[in-house]
């Protein structure tokens, strides 16, 4: 009787631990993979041609990175600066008309531009972007050929905290928990 | 313990073993699992964790998690202090006083807190709106049809046939409102329940000016306060609170103490029915009948008279003829106070100088308000303290020419447009800080209104008056408008104080003078030429460089550019050289000859009581009761929050049987209200005693109360609409009233008490002396 009992209720364990163990190793597999290709921005905005094109410092649009921990998204006011006059500049993308409108339309109504974020840190740690810069780093250190970049970026290394602190390590810096964990 | 022995597999309600609970808590995670991942392809995380908000318009300054800090001037009171708001990110965090201004040097009170709660208060109006009379209904307006819908309605009126109700305005704003109403031709009316017209006249007697004085507290020895609760609310309440702190023991200005060395420490004495703040703070608190401070004062002239104390100088101007008739027993028993208190009293003023009179708030809120204040202003002539250190300093004249005088609050004045409105003859009415269906209620102005065709309200908030309008055009809150403001009383000195929009306006509100002047330019003809700025920015630039063609003062720049920016970045400029010349005396009036106990509405066989309505320290008249910061605040002599009480005094309880938070029907000629008691040790015994600022039925916010659910009660309700004789400014103290019982019993919210006191083991008792 007993052994009856023990059988019957073994089947499904054994099929539930092996289901679990499934499930575990596809949750895991899922959340280690790097995070593209990236939902599509409202706007195609093009790095290469604002940089190459332009000849476009960072900074100039992203003109908080050298002093506060973001580098700071510029507003559609800064868009405009330019592109209330630049509507085409060497050979037209296809959309590009279309983006313009989409700005300018934001622009006329005062509305914000929802844009989308490309990279991401770990829960529980924070990321100054001034020190970094100040100390030295180029942007492309951490994100790569952006000024050759012609749609959606992508995160192209892990920033996680293995890639921080091999990276502080190599540079000297704080490897303090509190350096980053605070 | 062994947790093998807890009869678990029996206990579980729902039959289910522990194993075949484990088990199926497996099963269920596994699938949760499964669900969860499965739901988000290829995207871990998604939704607002990935959006950026790219904004339409980043300000200059704008650094993230870095903080600013912005000049402006406080719209709080009628002060006008000078603050210094931190910023972050566009957002108005905090707000201090600014440490330059010369008015309240780096210190603010409750109010000025608030101003950030108040900023971003969800109850403001987000943009015009207009009301269906019929169904009582708000809908939404452009802008743009509301300012063509005010323009046709001026259009079709004429200036004799329109109304601008304002609260009290000062500075640029006042001169706009001046120059609009002058040119349209509307009558423009201003209203402040707690006006100090009396006061103002009784300085126009005695020292022949327009300006209120400065009380120079901080350098005098001997303080002599009548009915003024100048360290709870009255007219500059912060200054006079740092003031006081230098009076009793020393300065803090600067990081460093610097004790009144060499002089001693200032002695207090306050006369007043009911304790105030400065009461609570006085050496001496002096009881008094609700009116009679003047004939204190004219008690303590007398005996200064008889006994030859006063200033050599002082008396040979003094007009003492209305003193020979001065008998001071039968002031003992009109003011309450024995007659041996009196000459003590006047003895200590003239002998302890510098020593200062002040008088006002409550000692002027009576029939005899002025007479009053003329006379306890007069003391301070009889012992040489008029322009002199520790006295009473004349303020020069502003330093901005154009600014329109304060204007008094006639009751009759109101009497008389509320009845106009109610025959007709008022087509539009523009109501702009002013809510007088709340703060006169005599005059029912709720008729008024709904006899009015159109009744444009510029307030951003729903209060009573608002509500009943047709049409609400938002104004600016004080942080997002431009401005400046001359204080009355300054202090000594010329002092303007600077008003700068330091948070981007949040809603779709405009600035109310903007506003005037885009309907002047609408209307043409001598509103537009009164007008002549394109905005309200236009004109302060111009009253700037007025000043700085001054070349004096705390701002100087040889351009103007860099004045304007010094001018904003301090916050104001001031010439503390600028003061007004010694020996600039005025009429001189004395004790005035038909000094009287006033006049009370309600007879005395019918009404036991005389009824002190009092400002509350945070909700003043009831303009500020929508911000939950200053509900909240416990009044500091009560302790109690959100919530109006009667204050009895504890003989009177004990003989009544009546216990702390028993609910009194109060009774006045004019109506009545149901309130709880509060037992105050000092409250006079003839007296009841009611907060204003609360009883708020209009939509003044979800804090005020709303939707018929009122908060407390509002005491301006009870008041009967006598007025000052002189002045025609509401006395509200002149109102005599009675309680009944009604049985009923309420919670007082209030922290004192909820933890009972204790004695600390093995420290010593302090015990408090009379001094000698």
């Amino acid at each position: 009787m007993m052994g009856i009992r023990l059988s019957l209720l073994a089947v499904p364990a054994l099929l539930l631990v092996g289901f679990i163990a499934f499930v575990t190793v596809a949750v895991a597999f899922v959340l280690s993979r790097p995070l593209s290709p990236a939902p599509a921005e409202p706007i195609v905005f093009d790095h290469s041609v604002h940089v190459q094109v332009a000849g476009l410092d960072c900074v100039f649009c992203h003109r908080t990175a050298d002093q506060t921990y973001t580098p700071g998204l510029p507003d559609v006011q800064q868009c405009m600066f330019c592109h209330s006059v630049v509507s085409q500049v060497g050979p037209e993308r296809a959309g590009y008309a279309e983006d313009l409108t989409k700005l300018r339309a934001a622009w006329q109504d005062q509305r914000a531009v929802d844009w989308v974020k490309n990279h991401r840190l770990p829960d529980h740690v924070h990321f100054v972007h001034a020190p970094h810069i100040q100390a030295g780093l180029p942007c492309d250190t951490c994100h790569g050929d952006v000024g050759n970049s012609k749609g959606s970026l992508t995160q192209v290394r892990a920033l996680n905290m293995g890639d921080c602190v091999s990276c502080h390590r190599a540079n000297n810096a704080l490897t303090e928990c509190v350096a980053c964990h605070y | 313990m062994n947790f093998d022995e807890q009869p678990m597999e029996e206990s579980r309600p729902d039959g289910l073993t522990r194993r075949q609970f484990l088990q199926a808590m497996a099963a269920t995670s596994a699938v949760g699992a499964v669900a969860f991942t499965g739901c988000q392809p290829g995207h871990p995380i998604q939704g607002h964790e990935f959006q950026m908000e790219s904004r339409v318009r980043l300000a200059e300054d704008v650094l993230s998690g870095f903080e600013n800090f912005y000049a402006t001037t406080c719209q709080g009171c009628g002060a006008g202090c000078g603050l210094v708001v931190r910023m972050i990110e566009g957002r108005a965090k905090k707000a201090e006083g600014n440490p330059d201004h010369p008015l309240n040097r780096g210190k603010s009170c409750a109010r000025a807190q608030s101003v950030v709660q108040e900023q971003y208060l969800p109850d403001r109006v987000q943009g015009p709106m207009r009301r269906d009379r019929a169904t009582n209904s708000w809908s939404p307006i452009s802008w743009d049809d509301a300012m063509t819908e005010v323009v046709r309605q001026l259009r079709d009126s004429t200036g004799q046939n329109a109304l601008m109700l304002t609260g009290p305005v000062s500075g640029g704003r006042a001169s706009i409102v001046d120059r609009f109403t002058r040119g349209y031709g509307a009558t423009w009316l201003t209203l402040d329940v707690l006006d100090e017209a009396p006061l103002r006249e009784a300085v126009r007697r005695v020292f022949g000016q327009d300006r209120l004085p400065s009380f120079d507290i901080q350098n005098a020895r001997y303080v002599l306060s009548f009915g003024s609760d100048f360290l709870g609310g009255w007219i500059s309440p912060v200054r006079h609170n740092v003031e006081y702190g230098i009076f009793r023991q020393g300065s803090y200005r600067a990081g460093q103490f610097q004790p009144r060395q060499g002089r001693p420490r200032g002695y207090l004495v306050q006369a007043e029915p009911r304790m105030t703040i400065s009461g609570a703070a006085a050496d001496e608190w002096l009881p008094t009948r609700p009116g009679s401070e003047g004939l204190l004062a004219a008690g303590i002239a007398s005996v200064i008279a008889a006994e030859n104390l006063g200033d050599a100088e002082g008396m040979r101007s003094f007009n003492t003829t209305a003193l020979r008739s001065v008998q001071l027993d039968q002031i003992a028993r009109d003011t309450g106070v024995p007659a041996e208190r009196i000459q003590k009293v006047a003895r200590d003023f003239a002998s302890r100088r510098p020593s200062l009179a002040i008088g006002g708030g409550l000692a002027g809120a009576h029939t005899n308000g002025s007479d009053s204040l003329t006379a306890i202003m007069a003391l301070n002539v009889m012992v040489g303290a008029v322009g002199r250190p520790g006295g009473l300093i004349l303020n020069p004249a502003p330093a901005l020419e154009g600014i329109p005088a304060p204007r008094a609050t006639r009751v009759a004045d109101w009497q008389q447009a509320a009845d106009r409105m109610r025959q007709g003859q008022v087509k539009v009415a523009m109501v702009y800080g002013a809510n007088p269906v709340y703060s006169l209620p005599s005059l029912r102005f709720n008729e008024a209104l709904a006899q009015t065709p159109f009744v444009v309200s510029f307030s951003s908030f729903l209060d009573e008056t608002t509500a009943l309008a047709d049409m609400v055009l938002p104004a600016h809150l004080p942080l997002e408008d431009w401005g400046n403001d001359v204080p009355d009383p300054a202090p000594g000195f010329q002092v303007v104080s600077w008003q700068q929009p330091i948070v981007r306006q949040q809603y779709d509100t405009r600035s109310f003078p903007d506003v005037l002047l885009a309907l002047g330019d609408e209307l043409g003809g001598a509103t537009r030429s009164g007008l002549p700025w394109r905005t309200f920015q236009d004109m302060l630039k111009e009253s700037a460089q007025a000043l700085q063609q001054e070349r004096r003062g705390s701002v100087r720049a040889p351009d103007f550019e860099r004045f304007w920016t010094t001018l904003l970045q301090q916050g104001g400029w001031w010439d503390e050289s600028r003061t007004q010349p010694a020996g600039s005396g005025g009429p001189g009036q004395g004790i005035p000859a038909n000094l009287a106990l006033p006049q009370y509405q309600g007879a005395e066989s019918d009404y036991r009581f005389y009824l002190v309505p009092f400002p509350h320290t945070t909700l003043g008249a009831g303009e500020s009761s929508h911000v939950p910061w200053l509900q909240g605040l416990p009044e500091p002599l009560t302790s109690v929050t959100w919530q109006s009480w009667v204050e009895i005094n504890p003989k009177l309880a004990a003989d009544e049987g009546i216990h702390e938070g028993d609910v009194l029907t109060v009774e006045t000629p004019q109506g009545s209200a149901e309130l709880p008691v509060y037992i105050n040790p000092a409250a006079s015994p003839q007296v009841l005693a009611i907060p204003m600022g609360q009883g708020h039925t209009g939509a003044s916010g979800r804090y005020a109360g709303r939707d018929g659910k009122q908060r407390g009660v509002n005491a301006l309700a009870l008041l009967a609409p006598a007025v000052d004789q002189t002045t025609g400014a509401l006395a509200y103290g002149a109102t005599r009233a009675r309680f009944k019982k009604t049985g009923r019993r309420m919670s007082l919210p209030k922290f004192e008490g909820t933890i009972p006191a204790y004695q600390i083991p093995g420290e010593e008792v302090l015990e408090v002396t009379r001094e000698s």
